[in-house]
């Protein structure tokens, strides 16, 4: 009977005194995502997604092609607006407002955008691709005790996750991002998890700063021209 | 054996108890907003800047945390929001600016400062902080690091302010702060107050010792613990410093190295004949300088002087006021106002060194900067880090918060405001240090306000006159004994009645311009504790802030104003049945519940629900002891339960039950608010936007709007709005998977403001509450898999708006504008038409909500009612705006229609065009083309895509008129409604001219098509 005993307590402490690794952690993630075997075969994604303001939607459509491009368009009452990035360049066009011609993109902006034409997501194979990880502990998420992640990519900037212990989803990232001369904190909630016919899993719902983006129809290795890339 | 099953079954308890639900969560979106204000900031203790940019600010306050700027103090962002919020020292690496280190409990050692619990770090500019260690030096008051090894660095900890310890002295680590070791220690009464390390040679040392010692009622600072030391080893070994400075005992020293020409150093040393000192050899000789009144002043709170980074003969003197010296401290000027005044009582400066005359000073009312060495300085207005005590809220629409608040007086300020709540918006009416302000619950004119020491005042609130109300000494009277921080109590059962305490109770039924005593000495009457006069140490200091055996919080029974509780500063609890004629002590019944005896009793809190039950909270910590003591008794007084909780950190300011839901309890504590669903059975400590370690002083929960307001003493206002989905968040309810509130009648409206025009110019701005009551609903978990949406549908069953849901643990708020989906707009113009974003607001009826969570859909009524007191707006105002606002709206889905049948035409003609090769029929084809993009460039502006050219054609002639009707609550005028009849006609006129092209198109593509 001790025996028994010690050994539950020893075993419950275990549990609770297992140290986690930044790399056991992620390695959990991309599990529950599909695992990497799948995300290694992602060349290309397209979502279409909607952001809605009271009834009125934008439409956004997001576009990568592996280390190559990523583009998205915003389509508004009839007019399109796009803004893309590839390892050389990035243009925005926002006519909206008035904008006539598209605009190049700032240098720090474009180096910053580096990590977004991984179609494949910063946390697979992320040692691999130059970002290192480190684990933070544990951090309430409204509500939820998360593990703490922060990616240090490639390019110099970095991005703190937070991973649900149960489902090993990203519930929430937090980077920050300078624009105009001024660090700004973003926050991007996610939810509505689904698997894909491709085996892997992808949040469907992000909530950004100014909305929730609810992503409609999901296209895995469509075909994707580089002259989208292109202004 | 037993004791190992014990420990085992603790733990799963322990494991088990984790998984309890209830906690901060369950509040889900409903965050606190930030009200500031910025306008009176609060105490600042420390400011370190990057030197590499100038422009990278990190600004300790005394109970607020940690606020970096990136931009030189035009905007702030609190960054240490998870921990402890009394600063006492930063420090930046020299070496790698996003190591920050953050000692808490800052040093400036008044009665009412705050207590750290260690020493802090962050590796990635103060985003993510790690707990070093030093948890009970209780008070930092410097960190050095050195400028080239920067893992060795030096904490200098004063140490516990209310008892002796062992934990004070010198702290110095090797390996950037993960080991340290006391280097220099005195005394279990005398600690750390400064230290300096020599930039050129880094083993040279300086550091002052410093005895001091506070009780409830009294302040000691000085002692032969108190002394000028030196290391030249790197602080393996230390020598006292003599020579040149006055005759012993000193109390604190504040010093600077002049870190141009560092064996040049200047210190302030208190002693029997304080004065500033100097040495020009590394401190082994001194001298007194002539020294101005803010040299001397305070020295126990005024213990900053620095040096300038070049020039070793440019010294500043913070204190109660800014001076400055040119000539190495022999002679001060005074720095000038003329931008404006400057808050008293400085304790912070930071000067970049690549810009000497860039400087930021930290004042007990908030930051300054001068961009001229200090000559003038400008106010920073975007950091809400004001030291309430106290507030009250008034029943005015919207209403307002009334708070004292520490060194910044009186305010007034509305909890919504037009643009939001700016530092414009807050109105001081009474000066000093600010407590007790409460409106007179009888008249909307007049409000109550005092400064330390019990001088309080009836203020006129349209004219901010006042009129001194103190109660003065009567004839056989003892001498009176004010608080510092005395109260004012209106009456909760009688709102006519108004209540003061010195050590006697006084009530005024005429708004204090008459009173009566209604009590004997409420106090223990400790004569000992009674000698304020020989306060202060070296330096005499007396300021009401240690005045003790005195009443210190007042409750009158909302069930029976003759019935009045009162608690004293130094134990005793008592209460009357018969309005003062005989009073009951139970102070001897709490010390039975293990209560400390003669503690602070800080609030009282009389149940609403019963007559008999009081909460209480008592503050012992000017003993030492920083439990967080709350306790209730259910039978007057006799016997008493001591609520507990692991998640309990802090000595207790307030106990607050909710209005309607008697089990559901705030309690504020010097380190966090918590809460209890189940009547204290189990606390959670308080999130959302909250920051967790607040020191939070007072808490109100609004009547009508149903809102929590903290007054906090470091992060100014804290407002959650409308918490009453938790008060229905009943066990049963907590276990559902999920619960869709049943609103209360919503009244249409488009919310109580307009928007003025312009956006505000800086400061801080806290948002409005939603102008419309969002629909509520709340989820046991966070939804990871499925969507949420909520869907709005009238009484016939059509859907009228559909929003994405939020998916959070606990209430989510999903905000409706009480409109329709908008119309469809004619596309493809040059600009994009703002009708598109602009529905008509939905009429009075009842609705239904449909909350469709993954697979489940949840419904209840709403009913949405036309607001009865608008005289400007009737019924028949909002039928005739609806009615026109459907026209114009149907217009636009009609116009639509007929620009995309043009759109659709003019692609197969342009299809057909470029298919043919037949120039006769091209020609007609184009000519076909060039009158459909006539009409259509008379049905939407086509041409103009700047904003700053108009262009309006029928598209934008609608939406004038639409969007005037449907944004404002109005009826359509005259001249609006002819112009509809108008542009139905001019509609009507292309609908036609559209059906005869498409026709005619139709036609000629057939017989061109035949043609093929």
């Amino acid at each position: 009977m001790k025996k028994i005993v010690l050994s539950l307590f020893a075993f419950a402490l275990l549990i609770s005194a297992k140290a986690q690794t930044a790399e056991e952690i992620i390695s959990k993630h991309i599990e529950a995502i599909g695992g990497a075997d799948n995300w290694r075969k992602v060349n290309s994604v397209k979502m279409e997604g909607v952001l809605q303001v009271q009834g009125a939607e934008v439409a956004v459509t997001i576009t990568v092609l592996h280390n190559k491009g990523m583009r998205q368009d915003i389509s508004v009452m009839g007019m399109t607006g796009y803004e893309f990035v590839t390892p050389t360049e990035g243009w925005s066009f926002m006519p909206f407002q008035g904008q006539q011609e598209p605009e190049a993109m700032t240098a720090e902006k474009l180096a910053e955008s580096q990590d977004q034409l991984d179609a494949q997501g910063n946390l697979v194979d992320y040692a691999q691709k130059g970002h290192s990880a480190e684990y933070l502990g544990k951090e309430d998420v409204e509500g939820t005790e998360c593990f703490k992640i922060r990616l240090n990519k490639k390019g110099g900037t970095h991005e703190t996750m937070f991973i649900d212990p149960k489902t090993f989803y990203v519930l929430q990232s937090k980077t920050v991002q300078k624009a105009n001369g001024q660090e700004m904190e973003v926050t991007s909630t996610f939810a509505n998890y689904e698997k894909l016919p491709e085996g892997i899993v992808i949040a469907k719902s992000i909530t950004l700063p100014f909305g929730e983006m609810v992503l409609g129809k999901v296209t895995i290795n469509g075909p994707v021209e580089e002259s989208v890339f292109k202004k | 054996m037993r004791y190992l099953l014990l420990t085992c079954s603790l733990y799963m308890s322990m494991l088990l108890s984790a998984q309890t639900p209830v906690n901060s969560s369950i509040f889900g979106m409903m965050e606190a907003r930030w009200l500031g204000p910025g306008t009176m900031s609060g105490r600042i203790t420390a400011i370190e800047g990057v030197a590499k940019d100038g422009k990278t600010i990190y600004v300790g306050t005394a109970g607020g945390g940690i606020w970096k700027t990136t931009n030189a103090g035009a905007t702030f962002k609190p960054v240490f929001d998870r921990h402890n919020q009394s600063i006492g020292a930063l420090a930046i690496d020299p070496l790698n600016p996003k190591v920050i280190y953050a000692g808490t409990g800052e040093s400036n050692m008044r009665n009412s400062v705050s207590i750290g619990d260690g020493l802090y770090k962050s590796t990635d500019g103060g985003e993510n902080w790690i707990r070093l260690g030093l948890e009970k030096t209780e008070h930092i008051a410097k960190i050095a690091v050195h400028p080239a090894k920067t893992n060795i660095l030096f904490v200098a900890a004063p140490g516990p302010l209310w008892s002796s310890s062992p934990d004070r002295g010198l702290y110095k680590s090797t390996d950037g702060g993960k080991t340290f070791e006391k280097i220099l220690y005195i005394s279990p009464d005398a600690g750390c107050a400064d230290v300096a390390i020599d930039p050129r040679n880094p083993d040279i040392l300086y550091a002052s010792t410093w005895e001091f010692r506070r009780t409830p009622y009294s302040f000691s600072s000085g002692g032969n613990g108190s002394g000028m030391w030196k290391s030249t080893d790197g602080g393996k070994t230390w020598r006292e410093l003599r020579q040149g400075l006055p005759a012993k005992p000193f109390g604190r020293i504040a010093f600077a190295i002049a870190p141009s020409a560092p064996e040049n150093i200047v210190a302030i040393v208190e002693a029997a004949e304080t004065g500033l000192y100097i040495s020009a050899d590394g401190g082994e000789n001194w001298k007194k300088q002539s020294a101005t009144l803010n040299v001397v002043s305070r020295p126990f709170y005024f213990s900053t002087i620095v040096i300038d980074p070049h020039n070793p003969k440019r010294v500043y003197r913070p204190a109660y006021s800014f001076s400055y010296s040119d000539d190495g401290g022999y002679s001060f000027a005074e720095a000038s106002y003329e931008g404006g005044w400057v808050h008293s009582d400085h304790h912070a400066l930071w000067i970049n060194p690549a810009n000497t005359n860039q400087l930021y000073l930290g004042t007990d009312g908030g930051v300054y900067f001068s961009l001229d060495r200090g000559a003038n300085w400008n106010f920073v207005q975007g950091l809400p880090v004001g030291q309430f005590y106290h507030a009250a809220v008034d029943n005015k629409k919207p209403y307002n918060i009334y708070g004292g608040l520490q060194d910044n007086g009186s305010w007034v300020g509305p909890s919504a405001a037009p643009g939001g709540v700016g530092n414009n918006a807050w109105k001081p009416i009474y000066g000093g240090d600010g407590f007790w302000v409460l409106p007179d619950p009888s008249d909307p004119v007049m409000a109550y306000a005092e400064y330390q020491g019990g001088n309080m005042a009836r203020v006129n609130l349209q004219t901010n006159k006042a009129v001194t109300i103190k109660p003065q000494q009567g004839p056989g009277e003892d001498k009176l004994r004010w608080n510092w921080n005395t109260p004012i109590a209106t009456g909760t059962f009688n709102k006519k009645n108004l209540y003061t305490g010195s050590q006697y109770l006084y009530k005024s039924v005429d708004q204090g311009r008459n009173w009566v005593r209604i009590s004997p000495d409420l106090s223990t009457n400790d004569k000992k504790k009674q000698q304020q006069e020989n306060s202060g140490g070296l330096s005499a200091d007396n300021t009401s802030a240690e005045n003790h055996c005195t009443i210190f919080t007042i409750a009158e029974s909302p069930f029976d104003e003759k019935l009045i509780w009162a608690g004293t500063d130094d134990g005793n609890l008592q209460y009357t049945t018969d309005g003062g004629r005989t009073w009951t002590n139970v102070s001897p019944n709490y010390a039975q519940a293990g209560i400390p005896a003669q503690t602070w009793v800080s609030s009282i809190e009389l149940s609403r629900f019963d007559r008999k039950t009081v909460y209480v909270t008592f503050d012992n910590h000017m003993y030492g002891d920083h439990k967080t003591w709350a306790a209730y008794s259910r039978d007057m007084g006799k016997t008493w339960q001591v609520f507990s909780s692991p998640e309990f950190t802090g000595f207790a300011h307030k106990i607050r039950q909710d209005l309607l839901n008697k089990d559901l309890l705030f309690l504020g504590t010097e380190m966090g608010l918590f809460a209890t669903l189940d009547g204290g059975e189990n606390w959670f400590r308080m999130k959302n936007r909250i920051p967790e370690y607040v020191s939070a002083r007072d808490i109100q929960v609004h009547p009508v709007t149903h809102d929590l307001i903290v007054a906090t003493h470091g992060r100014g206002i804290l407002i959650v709005d409308d918490i009453s989905p938790v008060r229905k968040l009943k066990k049963k309810e907590l276990e559902k998977e999920v619960v869709l509130f049943t609103p209360e009648p919503v009244t249409l409206s488009m919310g109580q403001f307009g928007d003025g025009g312009f956006p505000s110019t800086g400061g801080w701005v806290a948002p409005n509450p939603p102008s419309v009551p969002p629909v509520k609903y709340y989820l046991k978990d966070r939804l990871l898999k499925g969507d949420v949406k909520v869907e709005i549908y009238d009484a016939a069953g059509k859907l009228m708006q559909s929003m994405p849901g939020g998916k959070r643990k606990g209430v989510n708020l999903v905000s409706w504008n009480l409109r329709m989906k908008p119309p469809k707009v004619a596309t493809g113009g040059a600009k994009v038409d703002f009708s598109g974003f602009v529905a008509p607001m939905v009429m009075p009826g009842e609705y239904t909500v449909k909350l469709k969570v993954a697979d489940s859909v949840y419904a209840t009524k709403m009913k949405l009612v036309h607001d009865p007191a608008d005289k400007n707006f009737t019924p028949d105002d909002r039928l005739k705006q609806y009615k026109a606002a459907m026209d114009l709206y149907n217009l636009h889905e009609r116009l639509a229609t007929l620009v995309d049948t043009l759109n659709d035409r003019q692609k197969k003609l342009g299809e057909a065009i470029r298919q043919t090769n037949d120039s006769v029929q091209k020609k007609k084809w184009q000519q076909l083309a060039a009158e459909l993009e006539a009409l259509r460039s008379e049905c939407l502006s086509t041409r103009q895509k700047s904003i700053f050219a108009e262009e309006k054609k029928l598209r934008e002639d609608i939406t004038e008129v639409y969007t005037s009707i449907t944004g404002q609550e109005a009826a359509p005028s005259n001249l609006q409604l002819q112009r509809i009849t108008q542009l139905q006609a001019e509609l009507k006129k292309k609908e036609e001219q559209g059906k005869m092209i498409r026709q005619k198109t139709d036609a000629a593509l057939g017989a061109g098509k035949k043609g093929f």
